[in-house]
């Protein structure tokens, strides 16, 4: 038994934000059903990388959507769905017979999600957006940064991950809603909402405060805190940045100021009296952090890391994806990363990351590779609509089911 | 308490957090949970996280964001009283949101609550899981971020690696404490099966990476991989095809895809760009060579535009341009505005304090801002709630 088990997801999305709440929402137990067609290309393209990543434990469904036989199939299928959910712009569910309204009448159980990029309405509601779009439109890339550039920002999509846990959070909650009032009901996600939520104190400053936050590199915007950033260590493979070798320490308290000392030998200079309190810190944490620099400079980050966590103050390996891969040893631990058993049929070996959650006694641990499409035509037609295999194959071979 | 309006109505929490998960009780309590978030009798110390109202040395905006829509109940649950107090409260919730370590946590009893009440939902959060070698481990937002891949990606070569700004790693464990909370409820219902769930910060940060682990498992099947490690490179996205670029009077994330077509047709109606007009350059084995030309002719061009007048333009093109905003700009955005979105946080000293609104719009039982307690008439009306007679 799986939380969601029985929590049939007609899906819809494509890209990542809204494949990440319906992966996660599998990865839970729902039985998500992805329509596609054989024809999408690009980085979406089925079998390629990007697709791998975010579309494992759901069903595929080819489906000619272009058809009348399609659009039946459509809208049959929509009906017995607990959760419809699309990342398409207004209106393309609505031309294929299956918009809200037509949907809901049929079936007033319905969770209907749209996560598209700006909300349903509203004067940008037809922009196109993709996460480094509203990254810049919410102000994440601003503030990601160092003073004096506006041109880093965070360095991967990060608001599409939110965006889909934020999805996967409105389909449960919604579900208990249905719950208690026998009803389904619509749900307008915009994820350029979702992106400017995350800046929430921010913007509370800049409302109550007339302050407007600028970029802090690796110091906290509100709160002192030093030492407070990353530094250089030894072992570098190369000159290439991926090859650096970096740590993080992170010192909120005076606590974790003394554990530091200690971790680095109490040398004289950190004695001094300036240095006793974190208001004294923060005011020379420029000078303080090139010395603790020199003391990491001589050493491994795994070094480092081992002797401040030993002495209580907080420090961890900048990890790249090689490090987490091969020489994190708590995801090793904890077998977070796998190999799929069952060989994808066009790419071969394939691989997942886990769900980051464990329930101890509805365990998630079933992971089904990534489907081709159309693989499951005739399980997921005979469970959803008592189709039987015949007029199965005569759908995929009219073109219906392709 | 009156019940609220949203879908979470009727579902009773109590709040252990800390940093690390009190973004997912803020989105359960605004969407209708009614959640007791316990307190020190000294004060909550993410009370003293800034920015603060600066008028009148008013409250932590920091709390009135991540502790919305919430009822504070001061304990001292050392005491015999107090874990009576702390007892009650679990025993009538539905969920048990915590952190290991967190106040109240040790003291809630929460294991054989679990025994009691099968039908009891307890998340527990911690940074590295609860008996992994790193399980002691100290990890702060930024070295959270650290081990968990985030921090590698960003910044730039001539930069160390940077933090993403705020609370962004937290918020991602929060959110996945709030799935685990919400799934496991949904299943206790279901079949009456309540139990223990676990989330890991590590992991949920690890799952949220995009690229890193696709660079690493896929590296020989992405055109535009060099190793197994995508290094940290500003603001250019891993395809290459996304990159913020100086305009006249600001920076505009700019990008000619998915249609590289429209965006080439846009650059020679400007007289610019005819060299990508070159036959071999539209060879699907050179879309790599044709990406980089064209982000080079983009940069040039861009240069020499209005920031927010391109932003538009290309949008009206339907490339999906993105303007570079600050606070002001955000503050002042004509979509949220024409979606009445900002809501205000009541509860706090300063006469207005507008701030985000809902991350997602319900049809029929809306997201909305609660109560932001008053922790002295909270936990007077909550010792009535839970039936105690003594004093608190």
């Amino acid at each position: 038994m799986r939380p969601l088990d029985g929590v049939r997801v007609l899906d819809f999305t494509h890209v990542l934000a809204g494949p990440f709440a319906t992966r996660t929402l599998a990865d839970m137990g729902a039985d998500v059903v992805k329509v596609g067609t054989a024809e999408r290309s690009g980085s979406n393209a089925p079998g390629t990388p990007y697709y791998l990543m975010w579309n494992r434990n759901k069903r595929s469904l080819a489906l000619d959507v272009s058809t009348d036989g399609g659009r039946a199939i459509c809208r049959r299928l929509c009906e017995t769905a607990d959760v419809v959910i699309d990342n398409f712009s207004a209106g393309v569910l609505d031309r294929w017979g299956v918009g809200y309204a037509a949907t809901e009448a049929a079936n007033p159980g319905v969770i209907y999600v749209q996560m598209s990029g700006m909300g349903g309405d509203g004067p940008w509601s037809k922009f196109v957006t993709y996460a480094p779009t509203i990254h810049a439109l919410a102000g994440l890339t601003r503030l990601t940064g160092v003073p004096g550039r506006e041109d880093i920002g965070l360095g991967f999509s990060y608001n599409d991950h939110q965006a889909g846990l934020h999805a996967a959070v409105a389909v449960l909650a919604a579900l208990a809603a249905r719950r208690r009032t026998g009803r389904g009901q619509r749900i307008d996600l915009s994820q350029f909402e979702v992106g400017v939520n995350l800046l929430g104190p921010a913007l509370l400053d800049y409302f109550v405060n007339g302050r407007a936050v600028a970029p802090t590199g690796n110091k906290l915007p509100y709160d002192l805190a030093a030492p407070h950033g990353c530094f250089p260590c030894a072992g570098a493979a190369s000159a290439e940045v991926a090859d650096e070798r970096w740590v993080a320490i992170a010192c909120m308290t005076d606590a974790h100021w003394q554990g530091l000392r200690r971790a680095m030998g109490d040398p004289e200079w950190a004695r001094a009296e300036a240095f006793s309190n974190v208001a004294g810190r923060a005011a020379a944490a420029n000078e303080l952090e090139r010395r603790v620099a020199a003391w990491t400079r001589e050493l491994s980050a795994e070094e480092v890391m081992a002797r401040c966590q030993q002495e209580g103050a907080p420090a961890g390996i900048v990890q790249n994806g090689v490090d987490l891969a091969e020489r994190d040893p708590e995801l090793a631990h904890s077998d977070f990363l796998m190999e799929f058993a069952d060989p994808h049929p066009t790419v071969g070996r394939t691989f997942a990351d886990r769900l980051p959650i464990r329930f101890e006694r509805t365990p998630c641990d079933r992971y089904e590779r990534v489907r081709h499409i159309g693989e499951d035509n005739a399980a997921v037609l005979s469970d959803w609509l008592g189709m039987d295999a015949d007029a199965v194959e005569r759908g995929e071979r009219d073109g219906t089911f392709r | 308490m009156a019940d609220s309006a949203g879908p979470l109505s009727g579902v009773r929490i109590v709040d252990l957090t800390d940093e690390r998960a009190i973004y997912g009780a803020k989105l359960l309590a605004d969407l209708g949970a009614d959640v007791v978030r316990l307190e020190p009798l000294e004060g909550d110390p993410l009370r003293r996280r800034g920015p603060h109202v600066e008028a009148d040395g008013g409250g932590s905006l920091w709390h009135a964001f991540f502790a919305s829509s919430r009822r504070f109940f001061a304990v001292d649950p050392r005491a015999a009283q107090g874990a009576a107090q702390l007892e009650r409260l679990v025993n009538r919730a539905d969920i048990v949101l915590a952190c290991d370590g967190a106040f109240g946590v040790a003291e809630a009893g929460l294991s054989e609550a679990l025994a009691h009440r099968p039908e009891l939902v307890v998340v527990e959060v911690s940074s590295f899981g609860a008996d992994g070698p790193w399980r002691s481990y100290l990890a702060p937002d930024l070295v959270a971020g650290a081990l968990g891949g985030a921090v590698a990606t960003t910044g730039d070569a001539d930069t160390p690696p940077l933090k993403a700004f705020g609370e962004l790693n937290f918020m991602v464990s929060g959110a996945y404490a709030a799935i685990a909370a919400l799934a496991a409820l949904h299943c206790a219902r279901e079949t009456g099966v309540g139990q223990r769930v676990h989330v890991s910060v590590h992991e949920c940060i690890a799952s949220c990476l995009e690229q890193v682990f696709m660079w690493y498992w896929y590296q020989h099947n992405i055109a535009v991989a060099r190793g197994p490690v995508l290094e940290r490179r500003g603001s250019r996205h891993w395809t290459n095809a996304y990159e913020v670029m100086a305009a006249t009077n600001g920076s505009v994330m700019v990008t000619p895809a998915p249609d590289f077509d429209v965006q080439l047709a846009w650059l020679l109606e400007h007289g610019v760009g005819e060299a990508l007009l070159d036959p071999a350059l539209q060879a699907p084995e050179n879309r790599s060579e044709l990406i980089a030309r064209m982000m080079e002719v983009l940069r040039k061009w861009v240069a020499t535009q209005d920031a927010e007048a391109v932003f538009h333009a290309a949008q009206a093109k339907h490339l999906p341009y993105g303007l570079v905003s600050g606070v002001e700009e955000v503050a002042d955005n004509p979509q949220l505005a024409a979606r009445e979105w900002w809501a205000e946080y009541l509860g706090l000293s300063a006469s207005e304090a507008r701030g985000p609104g809902a991350p997602y719009h319900f049809g029929e039982t809306p997201w909305a801002l609660g109560h932001y307690g008053d922790i002295e008439a909270d936990t007077a009306a909550l010792l009535q709630e839970i039936g105690w007679e003594g004093t608190a």
